[in-house]
C-alpha cells in the first residue's frame, strides 16, 4: 500500500461542529408545515368563539341554541360538563377547549411517529445513525422539536385568550393545561415508537392512550362515583383544572409530572434497543397463512381486517359505555324541563327518551366511520406511493377493479363498524334495563351510513384526481361537517352556511324516520364522487 | 409476419417541461431475450411503466402482443413483471406473497417455483419487512419466472443480487428463452446484457440511439487493433477511422479503427507487418463511446 492509513481521528478535514444541530434542523423539516397550522387552528378557533361570546349572549335566540346545545348529551359527553358558560372565558374553554386538545394531542402523535419510528422503520435512519450522533440522541432531539408546537400553541391560545379581555388566571391555566396535554402525548408516542419496530403499532397503541384517556374522563364527567378517574387521564386533569372556574394548579402539576415520567421514559428505552428494532422484538419467521389471498378482493378483504378489529373495538366500547350510561342520562333530562324545552326549541326534541338520545349520539358515529374510509383509502394510497402496489398494477387487474375493491371494502367494513356500533349501544341499554329495540338501534346507526358513504366518495375522488389530499377529502363530509355545524351554531353563522353540513339534513332515528330525500341525495353525491374518482384513477399515471 | 411481443410507437411521455421519453419506436420479436440499456435517467423505467400502463403515454401508443398497453386485463395476461426497486407488502412472509403473486397473475408452474426458491436460496417464511433489497428481488424474481407468462419484463433485476444469485438469475433468463418466452431486460450490468441478450437497445436522454444485435453493434464500433511489424513503422496518421495510434513496445502499434477497416489495411500493406492482433470492444466500451463524452444532448 502506498497511501499512509489514516488515523482513527485523524481525517484531514475540519469536523464540523454540532452534529446535533443538523439533526434538531431535519426534525424541524419535517413538521415545518404541519406544525405552524395546528398551532395557529387551534389559537384561532380559541380566537374565534371568545370574539363572538358578547354577539351570541346579546341575542337572546342564540343563547337559547347555546343552553340547548349545552344540554345535549352528544356534545356534552364530547366536549365536557359546561361550567362557567356566563364568562367570556368559560364559555371558550367550553366549547372549544376540548376540540383543540384532541387537534393538538392527535397531531402530535402522528407527527412523533412520522418523525421517529417513521423514518427509522424506511430505513432513512440508517445513514444518519451512521453519522456522529447516537440513536438516543436522535431520538429525544426530534421528540423535543415536536414538542415545540404544544408549547408554542399553549402560549398562543393563553396569548388570544388575554387579547379577548379574559382574566389573566383562567387564560394561563388553560393555556399551559392545553400545552402539557399536547407535551404528554407527544411523549407517550416517542415511547411507543421505542418500543414497537414498526409505526402503525406505535401510533395505534398511542392513540389507544389517546381514546382511553377521553373515555376516562367521559366516565368521570358523567358517573360521579367514578369522578377519581379524571386524575388518571389528561383530558380528566384538563377538567379538573377548570380554566375560569376554579383554577387549580394541582392538577396541572399532576400532568406536568406525567409529561417529565414519560419524556424521562423515552432515552431510557431508546439506549436498550438496536436501530430499526423495539423493545418488543418481531418474530423472524412464520407458517405461511394463504387465507384470503386468492384474489385482489380477497386481499383487500385481508389488508382491511385487522384495522378494522381495532377500530371496531374502540368504537364499540365507547358505544357499549354511552348505552351504560343512557338511562341515568335521559332520566336526569326528563327531570329538567327548562333543559328540554331549551333544547327542543333548537331541534334537539326528545332528549329525555332513550330513543331521543341515541339518535343525537348515532350522529357523531359518522365521524369515527367516516375517519376510518379516510384512514383505509389513505392507506391505499401510500401502498401505491411506496410501490407496494406496483406489482399487483402488473397483474391482469383493471384499474376500476384495483380501486373498486378497496372501495367496497372499505364501504362495507364502515357498514361493520357501524352495526357493531349500534349493537354495542343496544346491549348496553338493555343490560341497564332500558328501553331501545334492536332493530331502532340498527335503524338509527344505519341512518348515518349516507354521511359515511360521502366520506368514501370523497376519499375516492382524492385517490382518482389529487392523491395527495385524500386523508383530507375524506375526513371533510363527516369530521369537518359536524365541526362545520357546530361553529355555524356557536358563532349565529347564516343558514346557508349551516346547510353545507351533511349533518344539518340528518333525521334523529331512532326518534323519528330517516329523511328520504337527503338520504337519497347524500347517496347520490357518493356515487358521483367516487365514479369521478374511477375514472380519475384510471386515465393518471400511477404514483411509484 | 408475427405480432410484436411489444411494441412501441412514437412514444412520448413529458413531464411539464421536462420529456422523460421523446418518440420511441421500438419492435421486441416473440422469443428474443432484449437488453435495454441507458444510464441513469435515460427514460429506461419511463419506457417501462408506459410499457405496463402504470403510465400513460402523452403521445404515440404502446401494444403488448398486439394489445394496447392501456388495457392491462388483456396485456397484462401475456407478461408478468420485476420492478426496479421491488417493494413487498411488509406484513406479509415471502410464500404468501408468492402465493397471492401466482393467484392474481396468469398461472404459475408451482413445482417450478418451489425450485426457483430452493436456487435462489430464499427463505419464504419470513416476514418481507425483513427482507433485505436483494431478497426482495428474489421473490419478485421468482414469482416472476414461475409464471409462464410469453413476456417477461424485468427493470434491473440483478443490482440487488449477489455474482452466485447473478449466474442463478441467467441461468434462469436462458430456461425462459429456451421455453420460448420473450424477455425485455433493462440493465446497468453490462456483463450480464452481453451474455443473456440477443439484442440490445441503448437509450440516451429519452431517444433510441441504437438496436442492434451485439455483434453489430460491436461492428459498428471502434476495436482495439495491435500491429508487430518491422523496419519502418507503417504511416497511420491520416487514414481515415484510425485514431488514438501509440506505441506498445518496441515494434509495435497500437490503434483504434472504427468504420470499414479497407483504408487501415491498405496503409498497413505498404509497411512489414509481421502480427496482426484485433480486439472486439466489450459491451462497456461500447456503452461508455455513446456516454462517456456526451452524457447531455
Amino acid at each position: 500500500m502506498s497511501a499512509t492509513a489514516l488515523s482513527p481521528t485523524a481525517t484531514g478535514l475540519p469536523v464540523p461542529p454540532a452534529p446535533g444541530r443538523a439533526v434538531t434542523g431535519l426534525a424541524i423539516r419535517q413538521i415545518r408545515r404541519t406544525g405552524p397550522i395546528v398551532a395557529v387552528l387551534a389559537a384561532g378557533m380559541t380566537a374565534l368563539v371568545a370574539a363572538t361570546y358578547a354577539r351570541v349572549m346579546a341575542d337572546p335566540a342564540a343563547a337559547g341554541s347555546l343552553a340547548a346545545l349545552a344540554g345535549n348529551p352528544a356534545i356534552r359527553t364530547l366536549f365536557g360538563t359546561p361550567a362557567g358558560l356566563d364568562t367570556a372565558g368559560g364559555f371558550t374553554v367550553w366549547r372549544v377547549g376540548t376540540v383543540t386538545a384532541v387537534l393538538l394531542a392527535a397531531w402530535s402523535i402522528l407527527a412523533t411517529t412520522r418523525i421517529t419510528r417513521g423514518e427509522e422503520d424506511a430505513g432513512r435512519w440508517d445513514v444518519l445513525l451512521s453519522g456522529r450522533i447516537a440513536l438516543r440522541h436522535t431520538v429525544v432531539r426530534h421528540l423535543a422539536v415536536v414538542m415545540l408546537v404544544p408549547a408554542a400553541t399553549g402560549c398562543g391560545i393563553t396569548g388570544v385568550l388575554l387579547g379577548a379581555g379574559t382574566p389573566l388566571t383562567g387564560a394561563l391555566v388553560h393555556g399551559i393545561g392545553t400545552g402539557l396535554l399536547g407535551l404528554f402525548f407527544a411523549a407517550v408516542a416517542a415511547f411507543t415508537a421505542q418500543v414497537f419496530a414498526t409505526r402503525a403499532p406505535a401510533t395505534g397503541s398511542a392513540v389507544a392512550v389517546l381514546g382511553v384517556s377521553l373515555l376516562a374522563r367521559m366516565i368521570g364527567d358523567g358517573i360521579t362515583e367514578l369522578g377519581w378517574l379524571r386524575w388518571l387521564s389528561p383530558f380528566g386533569l384538563l377538567a379538573l383544572s377548570g380554566p375560569y372556574v376554579q383554577d387549580r394548579a394541582v392538577p396541572l402539576l399532576v400532568l406536568l409530572a406525567a409529561v417529565a415520567v414519560v419524556a424521562v421514559a423515552v432515552p431510557a428505552a431508546a439506549g436498550r434497543r438496536e436501530v430499526r428494532g423495539g423493545l418488543i422484538a418481531a418474530a423472524s419467521g412464520r407458517r405461511a397463512r394463504l387465507r384470503l389471498l386468492g384474489s385482489v378482493e380477497l386481499f383487500a378483504i385481508r389488508r382491511t381486517l385487522r384495522p378494522l378489529t381495532g377500530w371496531v373495538l374502540g368504537v364499540g366500547a365507547y358505544f357499549l359505555l354511552i348505552g351504560v350510561t343512557t338511562v341515568s342520562v335521559t332520566e336526569f333530562l326528563a327531570d329538567n324541563p327548562v333543559l328540554a324545552n331549551e333544547a327542543a326549541r333548537a331541534g334537539f326534541a326528545g332528549l329525555g327518551s332513550v330513543a331521543g338520545f341515541v339518535a343525537t349520539l348515532f350522529a357523531i358515529l359518522a365521524m369515527p366511520a367516516g375517519g376510518f374510509a379516510a384512514v383505509r383509502m389513505a392507506a391505499f394510497v401510500s401502498a401505491e406511493t411506496d410501490r407496494r402496489m406496483s406489482l399487483l398494477a402488473a397483474a391482469p387487474v383493471s384499474r376500476t377493479r384495483l380501486l373498486g375493491v378497496d372501495l367496497a371494502a372499505t364501504a362495507a367494513a364502515a357498514a361493520v363498524l357501524v352495526t357493531v356500533a349500534g349493537l354495542a349501544t343496544w346491549a348496553g341499554v338493555a343490560a341497564i334495563g332500558g328501553d331501545l329495540p334492536l332493530v331502532a338501534a340498527l335503524h338509527g346507526v344505519w341512518n348515518i351510513l349516507p354521511i359515511v358513504l360521502l366520506s368514501v366518495g370523497a376519499a375516492a375522488f382524492a385517490t382518482g384526481w389529487a392523491p395527495g389530499w385524500v386523508g383530507v377529502a375524506g375526513g371533510l363530509p363527516a369530521t369537518g361537517g359536524f365541526l362545520l355545524l357546530v361553529i355555524a351554531d356557536s358563532v349565529a353563522a347564516p343558514q346557508w352556511l349551516r346547510e353545507l353540513s351533511p349533518f344539518a339534513h340528518l333525521a334523529p332515528v331512532p326518534l323519528t324516520g330517516p329523511d328520504w330525500a337527503a338520504t337519497a341525495v347524500m347517496l347520490g353525491l357518493a356515487a358521483l364522487l367516487a365514479g369521478g374518482g374511477v375514472a380519475g384513477y384510471r386515465r393518471r399515471d400511477l404514483r411509484s | 409476419m408475427s405480432v410484436p411481443a411489444l411494441r412501441a410507437v412514437e412514444l412520448t411521455k413529458r413531464y411539464g417541461r421536462l420529456t422523460a421519453l421523446d418518440h420511441l419506436n421500438l419492435d421486441v420479436e416473440p422469443g428474443e431475450v432484449f437488453g435495454f440499456l441507458g444510464p441513469n435517467g435515460a427514460g429506461k423505467s419511463t419506457t417501462i411503466r408506459l410499457l405496463l400502463g402504470l403510465a400513460r403515454p402523452s403521445a404515440g401508443h404502446a401494444e403488448v402482443f398486439g394489445t394496447d398497453a392501456g388495457d392491462v386485463t388483456r396485456a397484462h395476461a401475456s407478461l408478468a413483471y420485476v420492478p426496479a426497486d421491488v417493494a413487498l407488502w411488509p406484513q406479509l412472509t415471502g410464500a404468501e406473497i408468492l402465493h397471492l403473486q401466482a393467484r392474481t397473475g396468469r398461472g404459475t408452474d408451482t413445482a417450478y417455483r418451489d425450485e426457483l426458491i430452493e436456487r435462489f436460496a430464499l427463505d419464504p417464511s419470513k416476514p418481507a419487512r425483513t427482507y433485505s433489497t436483494g431478497n426482495r428481488q428474489k421473490v419478485a424474481l421468482i414469482a416472476a419466472f414461475a409464471t409462464r407468462a410469453p413476456l417477461l419484463v424485468l427493470d434491473e433485476p440483478t443490482s440487488g443480487l449477489d455474482p452466485l444469485m447473478e449466474r442463478e438469475f441467467r441461468t434462469a433468463v436462458g430456461s425462459a428463452r429456451d421455453r420460448g418466452q420473450t424477455v425485455f431486460l433493462s440493465s446497468h450490468q453490462l456483463a450480464e446484457v452481453e451474455a443473456v441478450c440477443d439484442r440490445v437497445g441503448i437509450l440516451r436522454a429519452g431517444r433510441l440511439a441504437e438496436v442492434a444485435t451485439i455483434g453489430r453493434l460491436r461492428g459498428l464500433h471502434r476495436c482495439e487493433v495491435t500491429v508487430s511489424y518491422t523496419g519502418t513503422a507503417p504511416q497511420l496518421s491520416a487514414v481515415p477511422g484510425i485514431e488514438a495510434v501509440e506505441s506498445a513496445g518496441d515494434g509495435r502499434l497500437r490503434f483504434s479503427l472504427a468504420g470499414p477497416p479497407a483504408p487501415a489495411l491498405l496503409a498497413l500493406a505498404a509497411a512489414d507487418v509481421t502480427a496482426l492482433a484485433v480486439r472486439e470492444p466489450s459491451l462497456e466500451e461500447i456503452f461508455l463511446d455513446y456516454y462517456g463524452t456526451e452524457t447531455a444532448r
